[in-house]
């Protein structure tokens, strides 16, 4: 079956809430139900028809986005096992929020909140990501809870904030507070990581190439060691294409951080060391 | 051997005259039998290491002490060395099977055996070997050890307990998978010397031993204590078998000829059927290459009627044939 083209026409200024696909995938509705149906713009009620074109039939396991913009938010929102959807151009806010199993792929930047609160399935972000990747909504106690969101760029303060399980991986940099709050899960990158790394994280684990700007004052030092699981989860770190196949599969020495004390946690930071 | 199910005296009149045609391979006769086994469960864990040695070492005792479900509860073994590129971590492992009557047996035995012998072992780490048809815990309780130190790492569905200990972490797999399996395939052979019978043996198992999916769990792979069902002392439920002792031949209930000195069994438990008869085929064939030059007489199997498992392995048939 031949994908599916959902292309976005413009909306002005305006942002466009994409909750509207989200439905339609659970609705099964036809393009021409969908083009019938209402999206709010601002203060104004217009035709969905008006802002987006579709080719072909939802059910369709392959979606394409075209044309994507930063204003588009929530690209992706619960998207379920069965679907991929990719996205050519930039997302706005919320890029995979719940994401249910499906495959998304962004071939631009996110803006904030890429990834929150997503429960299984994966995420690549071809560039750059805002804040709160793989965060949580502002309310939840919890943020990603599982699946894998890689990213090929950079990405913002807050990266993994409450994250509860699954991978995050960034290619790139991540800025200040990597891991805030973080319940477990894996947080790793190839580039630069800000301050604060860790702050109040219970357990879960950050792995960087070089110590971050600064961490959490409740991290001790625990020396050297070669850790057995680091082989394991190297396999999945190395699963998709990116930089960080560049990464021995073996690979196990790390100087390790654990904390934060601060809340009892025990988080860790590891830094590749030999 | 303190087995129930190596115990009929009565076997041999089970069996219908007419089915005692000839089968020889390089003069060793064939006995038209089938060797009885059971159901049982097994598991497969995966053991790694610094080296071979550590692993080795954790391997062997976590394996010691399980020769037969009767007096040990499980019927253990190494299965085979694993390189580096064949174990979860990368590291040189062990295979062990592992094999019990029944699903709750196994999994307590399991973490009885890991927690005294693989946890304490220097430099070791466990993982499942098995997918199997259902999962039973591995370093699920075991982590409790951690006391509060324990973290979980998920890594493609499958999680691992991280358990500090005094030489860094100890690193095992939540769960494991289990199967149903057989268990007590066997092979008894008849030799004119006791030093004929060893040398078959050992050729069996050292043949058996390349297989994967098999244990040999007896001492080295053979077993010289036979036993039979009941005794003349009622506090015992089994004991030796007589009929096959070569000190009693020529008592009434002995079966041996007089040409036969010495009789070994080796017994094999199996992951399936086809394991089982691919086991035995390799064995039957390195005794029978030795041939009656090298003293070997006879090569039967543990019979007991039907009654002791539904599993039937027919030693003509798993040989190709009625007559070579």
């Amino acid at each position: 079956m031949s994908a599916t083209t959902i292309e976005y026409k413009g909306s002005g200024d305006h942002r466009v809430d994409m909750h509207w696909l989200q439905q339609a995938l659970e609705q099964d509705l036809s393009p021409k139900e969908i083009s019938k149906s209402t999206l709010k713009l601002g203060s104004e009620q217009v035709l969905l028809g008006d802002v987006f074109s579709i080719d072909g039939k939802l059910s369709a396991s392959e979606l394409s986005l075209k044309n994507s913009s930063n204003r588009l938010d929530y690209v992706g929102i619960g998207l379920p096992s069965d679907k991929t959807l990719l996205v050519e151009g930039d997302c706005g806010h919320y890029l995979g929020q719940q994401l249910a199993g499906g495959r998304l792929i962004c071939n631009g930047s996110a803006l904030h909140y890429a990834g929150c609160n997503m429960q299984t399935g994966s995420i690549e972000i071809m560039s750059n990501a805002g804040d709160y990747v793989g965060g949580s909504i502002a309310g939840n106690k919890r943020g990603m809870a599982g699946g894998r969101l890689l990213i090929h760029g950079n990405s913002g303060d807050f990266t993994g904030d409450l994250m509860r399980r699954g991978l995050l991986m960034v290619a790139g940099n991540i800025g200040d507070h990597c891991g805030n709050r973080m319940i477990a899960g894996t947080i790793t990158s190839m580039g630069s990581v800000g301050k604060n790394a860790g702050n109040g994280m219970r357990r879960g684990t950050l792995l960087f190439p070089s110590k971050p700007a600064s961490m959490a004052t409740g991290f001790n030092d625990c020396g050297r060691h070669s850790l057995g699981f680091l082989p394991l989860l190297m396999r999945d770190i190395r699963a998709p294409e990116s930089a960080f196949q560049a990464l021995h599969p073996m690979r196990r020495r790390v100087q390790r951080y654990l904390g934060d004390a601060s809340v009892d946690g025990q988080g860790e930071v590891l830094i590749w060391i030999g | 051997m303190m087995k129930w199910r190596n115990a009929s005296v009565a076997r041999w009149s089970n069996i219908p005259a007419q089915n005692h045609k000839l089968m020889n391979i390089n003069g060793v006769f064939i006995e038209d039998t089938f060797a009885e086994a059971f159901p049982m469960r097994a598991t497969r864990i995966i053991i790694t290491g610094i080296n071979y040695k550590w692993a080795r070492h954790a391997a062997e005792t976590m394996t010691g002490f399980a020769t037969s479900v009767i007096g040990c509860k499980v019927e253990a073994g190494i299965e085979r060395e694993l390189g580096n590129h064949e174990t979860p971590d990368g590291r040189p492992g062990i295979a062990v099977l592992l094999f019990a009557t029944d699903r709750k047996t196994l999994e307590a035995q399991l973490q009885a055996r890991i927690g005294q012998c693989v946890l304490t072992c220097p430099t070791t780490a466990v993982f499942a070997g098995l997918e199997g048809e259902g999962q039973i815990a591995l370093g699920k309780n075991l982590r409790y050890f951690g006391d509060g130190y324990q973290t979980s790492k998920q890594v493609d569905d499958h999680r691992y307990w991280r358990i500090p200990v005094m030489d860094g972490e100890f690193l095992c797999e939540e769960t494991t998978g289990y199967q149903t399996a057989i268990g007590g395939g066997n092979l008894l052979v008849f030799a004119r010397s006791l030093s004929q019978v060893l040398l078959a043996c050992e050729a069996a198992i050292d043949a058996m031993s390349m297989l994967p999916n098999i244990i040999l769990p007896f001492p080295g792979g053979g077993v010289r204590s036979g036993s039979k069902v009941g005794s003349k002392y009622k506090t015992l439920s089994a004991s030796t078998n007589h009929p096959y002792c070569p000190t009693l031949k020529g008592l009434p209930d002995n079966v041996l000829d007089k040409n036969v000195e010495a009789v070994m069994e080796i017994v094999i438990d199996g992951l399936s059927v086809e394991d089982l008869n691919l086991a035995m085929r390799r064995g039957i064939e390195a005794i029978c290459d030795l041939g009656k030059a090298q003293g070997i007489e006879k090569i039967t199997g543990g019979n007991y009627g039907g009654k002791l498992g539904p599993h039937h392995f027919y030693l003509r048939e798993i040989m190709g044939g009625d007559q070579i």
